[in-house]
C-alpha cells in the first residue's frame, strides 16, 4: 500500500504543534504586533498605560467593526468600496430621526436597515447583475454619498442638547458612544461583541463554512450544491449592517456628521486592516483573529507614531508601506512553500 | 448478469458544423470498470458530459436503473448518484480534506447551523478508510496535496454521497506509476462495492489492466464494446484508428535543404522534457507528435523562451541564448500558440492591430505608429492568406477560428522569422480553413522557412511533415520520415511500446 501523505493524523508532538502554530498566517501578524508593542513600551512612557491602551482600543473600534464585515466579503473573493458612504448615510439617518424625537431603538434599526439594504443591492448587482463588485461598490460609494447629501442638503447633522431630541434618548445615545461598560469604552465593547459574533459565524456555522468554500473554488462550491449567490449576498448584507452600526457608534461618540466628509476614505483603512490580517483579495483566505490583529496593528502604529512625536503626515505613508510589506512577506513565503 | 445501471440509447449530439455523437448506445453495469477509448474528437468527453448533465442530447434516451431519466444539470446527476472526477479538479484548495468531503452533505443545511469539524473528520476518515487511504490526515489543506492526492479526495467526496456511477475523465494523465497503482487499488475496492466506474483514458496499457469491458469510439460513433479478455494494446489501436482518411499529402517536389535553421541540443525542462535533441532544416516541415502529457507542449514553450530549461539552442549554426519570447523573436522565431483565444488573439483589438503587434518597430518611427504602414502590412497578409474579413478594423473576436489563425500567422510572419513554431495550428478550425493553412505552410517551406509543428492530430502531421518526431515521457521515442510514417507505428511510439 502506497503511503499517500506522510503526515500522520495522531499523535502530534508538541514540536509539531508549535511549528504548525507558527506556520499559521496570524502568527506573523501577532509577532509583528508584539514587537511593535515592546518597542513602544521601551521608547515611550505613555504607551503601556491603561489609559493609552484603552484609547487605542476605542480609536480602532469603528475600523474594527467594519473590518469584521470586510473579512466575510473578502473571503468570498469580493470587495466592498461603498462602506464609507454607508457609514455616513446610516449614521445621519439615525441622527436625523433622533433629532426628530424618535425613540432610540427604532432610530438605530432604521440606520441598520439602510446599511443592510445597500449591502443587499451591492450583493445582487455583484452576483445576478454579473458586475464585478469592485465596480458595483465603486458606483455605490458615489450613489450613497450623493443620497446622503441630498437628504441633508449638505447641512451637518448634530445630535446634542440643543438639537431638539428627547433628553433621555439623547443620554442613551451618548452612552453608546461615550459611556463605559466594565471599565471599557462602549465603542470597544461593540467591537469586541461584533468580533466574537463574527468569529462564531465564520468559524462555527455552516454559513461560515460556505463562505470559505465559495472563496476557495466557485466551481467546487457549485458542484457541491452551494448557492453561491446567496452566500455572497449575505456577506454584503453583513458588511452593510456593520458599516451602519459603525457609523451610528461613531456619531454617538462625535455627535456631528456631515454628508460630504464623514467616513470618506474609511473603506481603504478597513481593507488595509483586513488584508494585513491575512485576508486575500483573491478570496478563500482570512480569519477573524487575523483581522482583529490587523486592526490592532493599524491602531498601535498610529498611536505609536503620535507618541513618538512623528509627523502625522508620516502615518499615511507608513501604513501604506506596512500593507505592501505585510502582503509581500506573505506572498514571498507562500510561493516558497508551494515550490 | 445484473441489470444495467445506465443505458444510453441512440444518443445524438450535434454542435455547429460537427456531429459530435452519432447514434451512440452504451450500457454500463454495476460493479464494472468500463473503459471508454477513442482519439481526440472521438466523442468520449461529449458522451460523458451528456451523462453528467453538462450537455443535453439532441436525441436519444438515458435509462437509469431501467427508467427513462432526463439529466438537465450536474446537480441532478449528482443526486441520482452519478459523480464525475474531472480532469480539472473541482476542489476548494483553501479547505482541508475533511471539509471538502463534507461540503456537499451540508449543502441543504440552514446557514446558522453549527458545523462540527470533528464530525467532518470522522466522516472523512470513514470514507478514506473505505478507499484504503488510512495514512492521509484529513486535516491537511487540499491545496498542498499533489494532483494524485487531490484526485483521490475528489473520489472520496463522490463516494461520501450516494454514488452508483463514478466517471473518471483521464484520471491518470498527471499520475506517476505508483500513484496509478494506488488509484487502481481504490477503483478495485469500489468495484467490489458495486459501483459502476467509467474510465476515460488514452493510456491503453493501463486500460487493458483495469477494465472489465472496453468501449471504443471513433468520429462520434460507437465502434465496439467488448469484454476485456486477452485484449491487446495493438488490437485497441487498430479499433481506434481503423479508418481511411485521404491525407493531404505533400504534393510539391521541393526538397528541404540541409542547412540547419534550428538545432536543439539536450534540452531539458524539469519534470517535462529530458535531454531532447533534434534539428529543423531550412525549408523543412518537422512535426512533433505525442500524448497530452508527453512533454511536447512544454518543449515548444522552452524553445520559444516561455519556460525555463537547460540545454542549448543554435540558430543558423550560431548559439542563441533564448530565455524570453522577446529573445526568440529577435533570433528570428515566431510562435503560433495553441491557446488561440488566450495566448494568440487580442480579441477586442482589430485585425490590423493584431497583425502588427509583434513588429511595431517596422510600422512606426520615434514611437509613433504610421497608420498607412500598419494598413499596408495587415492588408498584405490578408491578401496573401485570403483571410475573410469585412475590414481591417474588424474586431478579432468576430472572426471564425480559421480566420483568426490566419491573422495570427500573419503576425508571426510580419516579424520576418526564419523559423516558425506552430502549436496545435488547426485546433478547433473547420476542414476548409485547415486545408488553407496547410497550403500556406507548404508555401512558406518552399520559401525556405523552417517549420516545427507540435500537434495532437496525427493525420495532420503525417500529411504535411517531412519528418515526424514522437515524444513519450519527455523524450523522443521515435522518428519517422514522410515515407516511413504510419499511424499505428506512431501511436505505438507515443505510448512507449
Amino acid at each position: 500500500m502506497t503511503t499517500v501523505v506522510s503526515v500522520k493524523s495522531a499523535p502530534i508532538t508538541p514540536g509539531q504543534r508549535i511549528r504548525r502554530l507558527l506556520a499559521a498566517r496570524e502568527a506573523g501578524v501577532f509577532i509583528a504586533l508584539v514587537l511593535m508593542c515592546v518597542f513602544l513600551s521601551l521608547t515611550t512612557e505613555a504607551f503601556l498605560s491603561s489609559r493609552n491602551l484603552l484609547n487605542i482600543g476605542r480609536q480602532v473600534s469603528v475600523l474594527g467593526i467594519m473590518a469584521v464585515g470586510m473579512t466575510f466579503v473578502l473571503i468570498t473573493s469580493e470587495v466592498d468600496l461603498s462602506i464609507g458612504s454607508i457609514y455616513a448615510l446610516a449614521s445621519m439617518a439615525t441622527g436625523i430621526l433622533i433629532v426628530d424625537q424618535w425613540q432610540l431603538l427604532p432610530a438605530i434599526l432604521v440606520g441598520l436597515f439602510i446599511g443592510g439594504v445597500v449591502g443587499f443591492l451591492n450583493g445582487v448587482l455583484s452576483t445576478f447583475g454579473k458586475l464585478p463588485s469592485f465596480i458595483t461598490t465603486l458606483g455605490m460609494l458615489s450613489v450613497v454619498r450623493g443620497v446622503a447629501l441630498l437628504v441633508t442638503n449638505g447641512e451637518p447633522v448634530t445630535v446634542n442638547a440643543n438639537s431638539g431630541s428627547l433628553p433621555d434618548v439623547l443620554a442613551q445615545f451618548e452612552f453608546l458612544g461615550q459611556g463605559t461598560f466594565l471599565g471599557l469604552p462602549m465603542q470597544l465593547v461593540f467591537f469586541i461583541g461584533v468580533a466574537i459574533l463574527g468569529w462564531a459565524l465564520l468559524s462555527l456555522t455552516t454559513y461560515g463554512f460556505r463562505v470559505y468554500a465559495v472563496g476557495g473554488g466557485v466551481k467546487a462550491a457549485r458542484v457541491s450544491g452551494i448557492k453561491v449567490f446567496a452566500v455572497k449576498i449575505w456577506a454584503f448584507v453583513i458588511m452593510g449592517v456593520l458599516s451602519a452600526l459603525a457609523g451610528i457608534v461613531g456619531l454617538a461618540f462625535l455627535p456631528s456628521a456631515q454628508a460630504g466628509r464623514t467616513g470618506a476614505g474609511l473603506e481603504l483603512d478597513v481593507i488595509a486592516a483586513t488584508i494585513i490580517g491575512g485576508a486575500s483579495l483573491a478570496g478563500g483566505e482570512g480569519t477573524m483573529l487575523g483581522t482583529v490583529l490587523g486592526v490592532l496593528i493599524i491602531g498601535v502604529l498610529r498611536n505609536g507614531l503620535i507618541l513618538l512625536g512623528i509627523s502625522p503626515f508620516w502615518q499615511t505613508t507608513i501604513i501604506g508601506l506596512v500593507i505592501i510589506i505585510a502582503v509581500g512577506i506573505d506572498k514571498w513565503t507562500s510561493s516558497r512553500r508551494v515550490s | 448478469m445484473s441489470n444495467p445501471v445506465i443505458e444510453l440509447r441512440n444518443i445524438t449530439k450535434r454542435f455547429p458544423g460537427v456531429l459530435a455523437l452519432d447514434d451512440v448506445s452504451v450500457t454500463i453495469l454495476p460493479g464494472e470498470v468500463h473503459a471508454l477509448l477513442g482519439e481526440n474528437g472521438a466523442g468520449k468527453s461529449t458522451l460523458m458530459n451528456v451523462l453528467a448533465g453538462e450537455l443535453q442530447p439532441d436525441s436519444g434516451v438515458i435509462l437509469y436503473k431501467g427508467e427513462e431519466q432526463r439529466i438537465p444539470s450536474p446537480f441532478v446527476a449528482q443526486r441520482l448518484g452519478i459523480s464525475v472526477v474531472h480532469q480539472e479538479l473541482a476542489l476548494c484548495n483553501n479547505l482541508t480534506i475533511a471539509e471538502n468531503i463534507s461540503l456537499p452533505a451540508s449543502a441543504n443545511n440552514p446557514g446558522w447551523m453549527p458545523i462540527s469539524r470533528r464530525r467532518f473528520e470522522q466522516k472523512a476518515r470513514a470514507v478514506m478508510e473505505q478507499l484504503g487511504l488510512m495514512a492521509t490526515n484529513p486535516r491537511e489543506t487540499v491545496g498542498r496535496l499533489s494532483i494524485a492526492q487531490q484526485q483521490l479526495v475528489e473520489i472520496a467526496r463522490a463516494i461520501s454521497q450516494k454514488c452508483e456511477v463514478l466517471i473518471l475523465d483521464e484520471p491518470n494523465s498527471a499520475l506517476t506509476i505508483e500513484e496509478t497503482e494506488h488509484l487502481f487499488s481504490v477503483l478495485r475496492k469500489l468495484r467490489a462495492d458495486g459501483v459502476a466506474i467509467i474510465y476515460v483514458s488514452h493510456r491503453l496499457e493501463e486500460v487493458v489492466r483495469i477494465a472489465d469491458r472496453i468501449t471504443v469510439m471513433r468520429d462520434g460513433r460507437h465502434v465496439d464494446t467488448s469484454a476485456n479478455d486477452n485484449t491487446t494494446v495493438e488490437s485497441l489501436i487498430t479499433k481506434m484508428v481503423g479508418r481511411s482518411i485521404d491525407y493531404f499529402r505533400r504534393q510539391d517536389d521541393i526538397q528541404p535543404t540541409t542547412n540547419r535553421a534550428l538545432e536543439v541540443q539536450s534540452l531539458t525542462c524539469e519534470k517535462h522534457v529530458t535531454d531532447v535533441s533534434f534539428h529543423v532544416n531550412q525549408g523543412e516541415i518537422v512535426g512533433v507528435a505525442g500524448l497530452p502529457d508527453s512533454g511536447k507542449d512544454e518543449l515548444v514553450d522552452c524553445i520559444f523562451g516561455l519556460r525555463a530549461y537547460t540545454g542549448a539552442l543554435r540558430i543558423k549554426g550560431r548559439d542563441a541564448s533564448i530565455h524570453a519570447p522577446s529573445a526568440a523573436i529577435e533570433n528570428g522565431m515566431a510562435l503560433i500558440p495553441a491557446d488561440r483565444r488566450g495566448a494568440g488573439a487580442f480579441l477586442v483589438m482589430s485585425v490590423q492591430e493584431n497583425t502588427v503587434v509583434s513588429s511595431l518597430g517596422r510600422v512606426s518611427s520615434l514611437g509613433i505608429l504610421h497608420g498607412s504602414s500598419v494598413q499596408k502590412v495587415a492588408q498584405q497578409y490578408v491578401n496573401e492568406f485570403d483571410t475573410r474579413i469585412s475590414s481591417l478594423h474588424q474586431k478579432m473576436r468576430t472572426l471564425s477560428g480559421g480566420n483568426q489563425q490566419k491573422v495570427i500567422l500573419g503576425r508571426g510572419l510580419a516579424t520576418d522569422p526564419a523559423i516558425l513554431l506552430l502549436h496545435e495550428p488547426t485546433r478547433g478550425i473547420d476542414v476548409g480553413a485547415k486545408a488553407e493553412i496547410y497550403r500556406i505552410l507548404h508555401n512558406l517551406a518552399a520559401q525556405g522557412k523552417a517549420i516545427l509543428i507540435v500537434s495532437s492530430e496525427l493525420p495532420e502531421l503525417m500529411g504535411h511533415c517531412d519528418r515526424i518526431l514522437v515524444m513519450y515521457q519527455g523524450q523522443i521515442s521515435g522518428e519517422f520520415t514522410h515515407q516511413t510514417a504510419n499511424e499505428q507505428a506512431i501511436l505505438s511510439c507515443a505510448m512507449g511500446q
